[in-house]
């Protein structure tokens, strides 16, 4: 069953076109990858899926609802870790969490589990600010999962993971339908069953893993 | 989603990093305190005309005092990329507007707690529960208008000079109710009640007005 479906999604900013015309369809527990070089649209497909960001044209549905219609219902199933971690640098981890969960109305007990799963059990009572730039990675997908979301759209989430990335995002994508830009095309096709390729805001067609043109 | 919870956790979540970074409130008081000084030395106070003079000192010193203090509100959300995190969320924006109003208020009141008594010991004024409920309700209006406009001007890159010219023109209504209340409160003539009344007609209004606003304002 697809959970994502967007036709001739398109977006200008201002006089500039961002992306023109992608359709995709995304099944339930699906992974795909978008690839591109930088300025090719990846972010702004991520932001037009993530509901952050209306496209000038275009159609978008996800779970069967329309995503801009009804996105504030939607955001209950959607987790989005952006390229900028977003983190309040004077609270701990923990607390940046527990922030979070009151705003998705999801547990507390949530918080721990999620700090394991990116394996910052460790440094759970510090600051945010005081952690490295792969930790402060770390603590944002572990927000994106707080609230145990259905499609998890991931924007370069190995950009500072270190050597593994790979399981971690492994660990972090099992049981989720999930959408995730990355230069990285190894990591690509061992995480995702498809990739979209993007180019100058096109889309150059999706292929199954190991099938990627470059 | 529980709009109150929401709103106090957004505050609770300001509070706490104000309380741990000390960024604004120390700065704040110091301007204040100095903004009184300067005032203190730059007219020839004496008994007789302190109660004129001092409510003019007071709300030049809070509506200075405010303009920093809502124009950080958001600016540190959107230095950080968190605003966008937060909105992410299903939390509805004009609880998170109220969220950051009521920080930002606090912030203030707590400045206010050095203003009030400062000016007291530089001008010799009475400091009483009447000029005390006075600025607080004017806070009320003024945090919410200035706290709507800060988060407008957070995504521009003049928004420390925008801030001002938005916001103070709509604040003068704050500061003529308020500053009549304030010197009938130090003793001068004037009718207090009528003061205290327009500020609480001011506060429903711009309330209002700015919480209808800030879904419009928030979203992207």
């Amino acid at each position: 069953m697809s959970l994502v479906v967007g036709n001739g999604l398109t977006h200008w900013f201002g006089r500039e076109l961002a992306l023109e015309g992608v359709d995709l369809v995304i099944d339930t527990g699906e992974h795909m990858a978008v690839l591109g070089e930088n300025g090719a649209g990846k972010t702004t497909l991520l932001r037009i899926l993530a509901t952050m960001l209306k496209p000038t044209s275009g159609q978008l549905q996800i779970a069967g609802l329309d995503a801009f219609k009804e996105r504030r219902r939607l955001r209950h199933y959607l987790g989005y870790a952006a390229h900028a971690t977003g983190l309040y640098p004077a609270l701990t981890a923990v607390e940046n969490l527990e922030f979070f969960c009151d705003l998705q109305e999801a547990s507390r007990t949530r918080v721990d589990e999620s700090l394991d799963v990116v394996g910052l059990a460790s440094v759970a009572k510090r600051r945010a600010g005081e952690l490295s730039r792969g930790m402060q990675q770390r603590l944002a997908l572990a927000r994106a999962i707080l609230h145990e979301p259905r499609l998890l759209i991931l924007d370069e989430p190995d950009a500072s993971l270190g050597d593994d990335a790979a399981d971690l995002l492994t660990r972090l994508m099992r049981d989720r339908t999930v959408v995730m830009a990355t230069h990285d095309h190894a990591l690509a096709n061992r995480l995702c069953q498809r990739t979209l390729v993007l180019r100058h805001g096109r889309s150059h067609g999706t292929a199954s893993r190991l099938r990627v043109v470059k | 989603m529980n709009p109150v919870r929401v709103a106090l956790a957004v505050a609770r979540k300001d509070l706490r990093s104000e309380w741990r970074t000390r960024e604004m409130v120390p700065a704040l008081a110091q301007f204040i305190v100095l903004a009184l000084l300067i005032g203190n030395f730059g007219f020839q106070i004496d008994g007789h005309n302190a109660p004129t003079i001092a409510p003019g000192i007071l709300w030049l010193a809070l509506v200075f005092a405010g303009l920093v203090a809502f124009g950080r509100t958001f600016a540190a959300e959107r230095e950080q990329a968190s605003l966008e995190a937060m909105l992410m969320t299903p939390a509805s924006p004009v609880a998170i507007f109220a969220g950051k109003a009521l920080a930002a208020s606090l912030l203030l009141v707590i400045c206010e707690a050095v203003l009030l008594p400062a000016l007291t010991i530089f001008f010799g004024t009475e400091l009483n529960g009447d000029l005390i409920f006075a600025v607080l309700l004017a806070t009320i209006g003024m945090a919410a208008l200035g706290v709507m406009f800060a988060a407008l001007v957070a995504r521009v890159r003049a928004r420390e000079l925008l801030l001002p010219l938005l916001t103070l023109p709509l604040w003068i209504p704050f500061v003529v109710a308020g500053g009549q209340a304030v010197q009938s409160a130090m003793g001068l003539p004037g009718n207090y009640q009528e003061a205290i009344g327009l500020l609480i007609d001011f506060d429903i209004l711009f309330v209002v007005l700015t919480s209808l606003a800030a879904r419009f304002v928030l979203d992207e």
